[in-house]
């Protein structure tokens, strides 16, 4: 590791002169990382650049391994510096887990760029807006009759393409503006309805991706408002209803566990697991007999799940 | 210090159906050679009929004459709980007897009188190894490192540890058995690529994805299946037979039967083992069980061909198969990105296992390495390692992963992972939970092992409360879950209440079957049986010196009595009487066998003094008998 990699960071003397069975590499490597293990990011931890790529992430954890890993360390005298290890690897595995892997590393770098990398994006971001308005600009200089039709024929096209691409707010947009420029342009208005439920189903299913993350990282408020929202955008989401009347009832909310879940039958007659998870929410609140005749009927559905078989038998412990 | 001077340590592979012992001399891993010459002991315990304690190849041969009192597959058994699944499905097969153990949980062995805990049988085979590595060295050994299925959960891996202690080895590490082999094949070799270890063994399916690079061991994700292996494969021969035989003998159902089970059994396997060099194969039992009602004895001849027993076990193989492709996928890594396919395990022997693994692999596995002694090499290495990290020939560094997900219980029953599985180990990791109901004062943790969403379906591995919390409204007070995992693979998990720092935690170590307090108990036991077996040998050394002092001195009034007898008949009689008794005391001595010893004693005492008197010219008695 070069010296630039401590500079700023001052070393307590009596630290580093304490009796180990470590060279001083190791040792200023042991007090710098345990020093800041808090503050410093992953590729700081690994000692790589901002964006390094994932191959030099798993070359420099593994030097690091070699070097830190505790059972390269057996037996040996370590004083202090023990404990301090014990700290450190985990926090180095962690860094590896993030930066080894393709999709994790370029959020990751996404979320630590420094203020010029994050200009540098923003301006390219500027650029293509002020590119698209200058088409636009032009277009308008030209005769309007002619501008008009060429405007509607653009926006069809570009529309359509969208419509494609799954792009469906876009889409819903330009048909939307269809309309304004040409009201008798029938086609126009049934796409335009037609790519708004779809906006509306996509905007749904991301929010109900991005809630189900966010439960997963533990932060069941966060997930319980996403999922709602969902719901909100989208009615007939039965999954996001289902998994927000999940959460909620994990909350302990159970006036809004057994509303998600109605939602989510009433959104999905045959869909088994809002059955199901209206008939938990239903015995959460202690309404065993309705509860009973839900999980028949989603057991009637899907003969595998095992929520509904439980509330049918009895529940295990609760936490607490 | 000269690696002369160091204590040796040893790794072990134990097997459901073999062992094996080996360690690294010179930087060289090697298996060690038992005592009887074998490189392979079977898994295998007894009670013999005389009361002996069987281990090895001499309980294997005897097992169709004594099948209720022989262990085999122990390993099947390790660390589960009685009532589970597994469990009864094994108590239905294994001919020897299963019972429940003191606290209800646990499964025990009945050999004999005693019930033995699992932990304690698997001990018996270590203890054996344990002693082949002393014979070979002519020193102590007490150091080793021992495998386990990747797949073994936490309580199987205690269970195993608790089996070296009690074989009086310290167990520097658990390590999974593919990683092992895998160490084994890269063993100085420089190598940059991602192996794949397929491990088919006699009970267990293993396999391990590893990065392996700048001699980093580096393992990507472990899968596997503990109840699939080469004992699946002889049952489905079995089944096939019995089934035959029934129809061809007017429903006669040789598992009615203990011996023929066993000898049905052993033929199986050979039949299998056969099939895998030659395209068919006869199975000849004669005698195989009584015809009933004083008609003549069954014979059993039957021709079995390889397409058929690839027909009987095909699915066992497409088992494996999808083992492998959804390892791969937790993995991240596509079939042509694999480097190397190592075949490690007696089964991958197989013609019908090798073509499964090349037409999925698209590519031939690699030789080189041996099968059955591959996981113990790879173990020698890694005891060598950990026991000695400064002096090791080659730098290597194993990092492993943990087998499943790790978590605990929340409310509605579900399993929250904390740790997921295919994590490199040491690690941490922590999770906010929040009370969920008002004034909750209390919070049990359940710590679980699994891959189910629900709790109930997962392994319990620990719990305990965290009280004291203030009193508040639910979802306002806050409890930090602290999980980690040492490099030894022990787990601690902790509770911290965020407000008033109020902690609770545990070590995660109370599921090998045996309590703490048993432990100790059989480890005393142990003390004390060494402690006999060592006072037994030196009041048996002090008698032999007694004896000899005794022998030589008769020997030497030998001339002088003659003299003194030299015309009497009853001379000549009473010399070769002394020469009969010497004699047989020497036998006793050279068998080391107390009890021919005690016998002959006295009339070796009552010939010194006879002699004694007649040379000092004494008359003889009438009769010196
Ligand atoms: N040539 C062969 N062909 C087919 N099977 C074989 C052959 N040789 C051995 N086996 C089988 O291999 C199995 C034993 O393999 P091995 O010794 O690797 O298992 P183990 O290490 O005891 O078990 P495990 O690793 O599952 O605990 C037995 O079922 C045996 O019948
Ligand atoms: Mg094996």
């Amino acid at each position: 590791m070069s010296g630039e990699r401590y500079r700023g960071f001052v070393f307590v003397p009596a630290e580093l002169a304490e009796e180990a069975e470590l060279s001083l590499e190791q040792k200023k490597e042991i007090l710098y990382l345990h020093a800041n293990l808090a503050t410093l990011s992953y590729w700081d931890l690994l000692g790589i650049p901002w964006n390094a790529s994932c191959e030099e992430a798993q070359e420099a954890f593994r030097r690091q391994a070699l070097s830190l890993h505790p059972d390269r360390l057996r037996g040996k005298r370590l004083g202090r510096f023990g404990a301090r290890l014990q700290a450190i690897f985990p926090k180095l595995n962690e860094a590896r887990e993030t930066l080894a892997d393709p999709g994790r590393r370029s959020a990751y770098a996404r979320k630590t760029a420094s203020p010029t990398e994050r200009a540098k994006l923003e301006v390219r971001d500027i650029q293509e807006e002020r590119r698209a308005e200058e088409r636009r600009a032009r277009l308008a200089r030209q005769n309007p009759i002619v501008a008009k039709v060429a405007r509607v024929g653009e926006l069809m096209t570009r529309a359509r393409r969208a419509l494609e691409e799954g792009r469906w707010s876009q889409a819903a947009n330009d048909f939307q503006l269809v309309c304004s420029l040409d009201p008798k342009n029938e086609e126009a208005r049934k796409q335009a309805d037609e790519a708004r439920r779809k906006a509306a189903a996509s905007r749904a299913a991301e929010l109900h991706e991005k809630g189900l993350a966010t439960e997963l990282g533990g932060s069941l408020q966060a997930a319980l408002t996403l999922f709602r929202e969902a719901v909100e955008v989208d009615p007939g989401s039965s999954h996001a209803a289902t998994a927000a009347s999940r959460v909620a009832r994990t909350l302990g909310d159970l006036p809004t566990a057994r509303d998600m879940a109605e939602r989510a039958v009433r959104a999905g007659p045959r869909d088994a697991a809002a059955h199901e998870a209206l008939a938990q929410a239903l015995a959460a609140q202690g309404d065993s007999k309705e509860a009973r005749r839900v999980a028949e009927r989603a057991l009637e559905l899907d003969p595998r799940l095992e929520g509904a078989k439980a509330v049918l038998k009895k529940r295990w412990g609760l936490f607490g | 210090m000269s690696e002369l001077d160091l204590e040796p340590v040893i790794g072990i592979d134990l097997g459901t159906t073999n062992s094996v012992v080996a360690t690294v001399i010179d930087g060289v891993p090697r298996v060690i050679q038992g005592r009887s010459g074998q490189l392979l002991t079977p898994s295998v315990v007894a009670l013999a009929k005389n009361g002996k304690r069987l281990v090895g190849q001499i309980a294997k041969r005897q097992a169709i004459t004594n099948a209720e009192n022989t262990v085999h597959a122990a390993k099947r058994l390790i660390g589960r709980r009685w009532g589970s699944k597994e469990v009864e499905d094994a108590a239905r097969i294994l001919p020897y007897q299963l019972v429940a153990g003191p606290e209800g949980h646990d499964v025990r062995i009945r050999l004999g009188e005693r019930a033995y805990a699992v932990p304690e049988i698997s001990a018996m085979v270590l203890s054996e190894l344990k002693a082949d590595a002393e014979a070979f060295f002519g020193r102590r050994v007490s150091k080793a490192v021992v495998t386990v299925p990747a797949y073994f959960n936490d309580g199987q891996r205690h269970a195993t540890k608790d089996a070296g202690r009690i074989a009086g080895l310290e167990v520097l590490r658990i390590i999974n058995e593919p990683t092992s082999a895998a160490l084994a094949y890269g063993f100085a070799k420089q190598m940059e690529k991602k192996v794949v270890v397929f491990d088919l063994g006699g009970g267990t399916f293993d396999i391990s994805v590893l990065d392996i690079g700048k001699s980093v061991y580096d393992v990507v994700a472990v899968g596997g299946d503990t109840y699939l292996g080469g004992e699946d494969f002889d049952r489905r021969v079995m089944d096939w037979i019995v089934f035959a035989f029934a129809k061809e003998n007017a429903g006669i159902d040789l598992r009615s039967d203990k011996m023929a089970l066993q000898r049905l059994k052993d033929a199986a396997e050979k039949a299998k083992i056969e099939l895998s060099s030659s395209p068919a194969t006869s199975i000849s039992l004669p005698f195989l069980v009584g015809g009933g009602e004083g008609r003549p004895a069954l014979h059993l001849e039957k021709q079995l061909t390889r397409e058929k027993l690839e027909e009987l076990t095909g699915d066992l193989v497409d088992r494996c198969i999808r083992v492998v492709e959804r390892t791969l996928r937790d993995a991240g890594v596509r079939a042509r990105d694999v480097g190397d396919v190592i075949l490690v395990g007696g089964m991958t022997r197989m013609p019908r296992v090798q073509r499964a693994v090349r037409e999925f692999f698209g590519r031939e596995p690699s030789r080189g390495v041996h099968p059955e002694e591959v996981v113990a090499l790879g173990a020698a290495i890694q005891a060598q390692n950990l026991a000695y990290p400064a002096k090791g020939q080659s730098e290597v560094l194993l990092l492993d992963v943990t087998p499943h997900n790790l978590g605990i219980l929340v409310v509605g029953g579900y399993f929250e992972t904390i740790i997921p599985k295919n994590t490199t180990v040491p690690t941490s990791a922590n999770r906010i939970f929040t009370t969920v109901q008002d004034n909750q004062t209390a919070v049990r943790i359940a710590v679980l092992q699994g891959e189910s969403e629900r709790a109930t379906d997962n392994e319990l591995l620990g719990e305990f409360v965290l009280d004291g919390l203030r009193a508040a409204r639910r979802g306002e007070v806050e409890v930090e879950v602290q999980f980690d995992i040492s490099a030894d693979g022990i787990v601690g998990v902790s509770a911290r209440d965020l407000q008033t720092g109020q902690r609770q935690s545990i070590t995660v170590t109370a599921t090998s079957g045996l309590t703490e307090e048993e432990l100790r108990h059989i480890l005393e036991e142990n003390v004390d049986e060494a402690l006999e077996r060592k006072q037994a040998q030196s009041d048996f050394e002090r008698r032999r010196e007694a004896a000899e002092a005794v022998m030589r001195e008769i020997e030497g009034l030998v001339p002088a009595v003659s003299d003194a007898l030299a015309r009497s008949r009853f001379g000549k009689d009473a010399v070769q009487k002394a020469v009969g008794v010497i004699q047989r005391v020497r036998q006793a001595l050279a068998a080391r066998d107390v009890q021919s010893l005690e016998a002959n004693e006295e009339q070796l005492d009552r010939t010194l003094q006879l002699f004694k008197s007649l040379a000092a010219g004494g008359r003889p008695p009438e009769d010196p008998r």
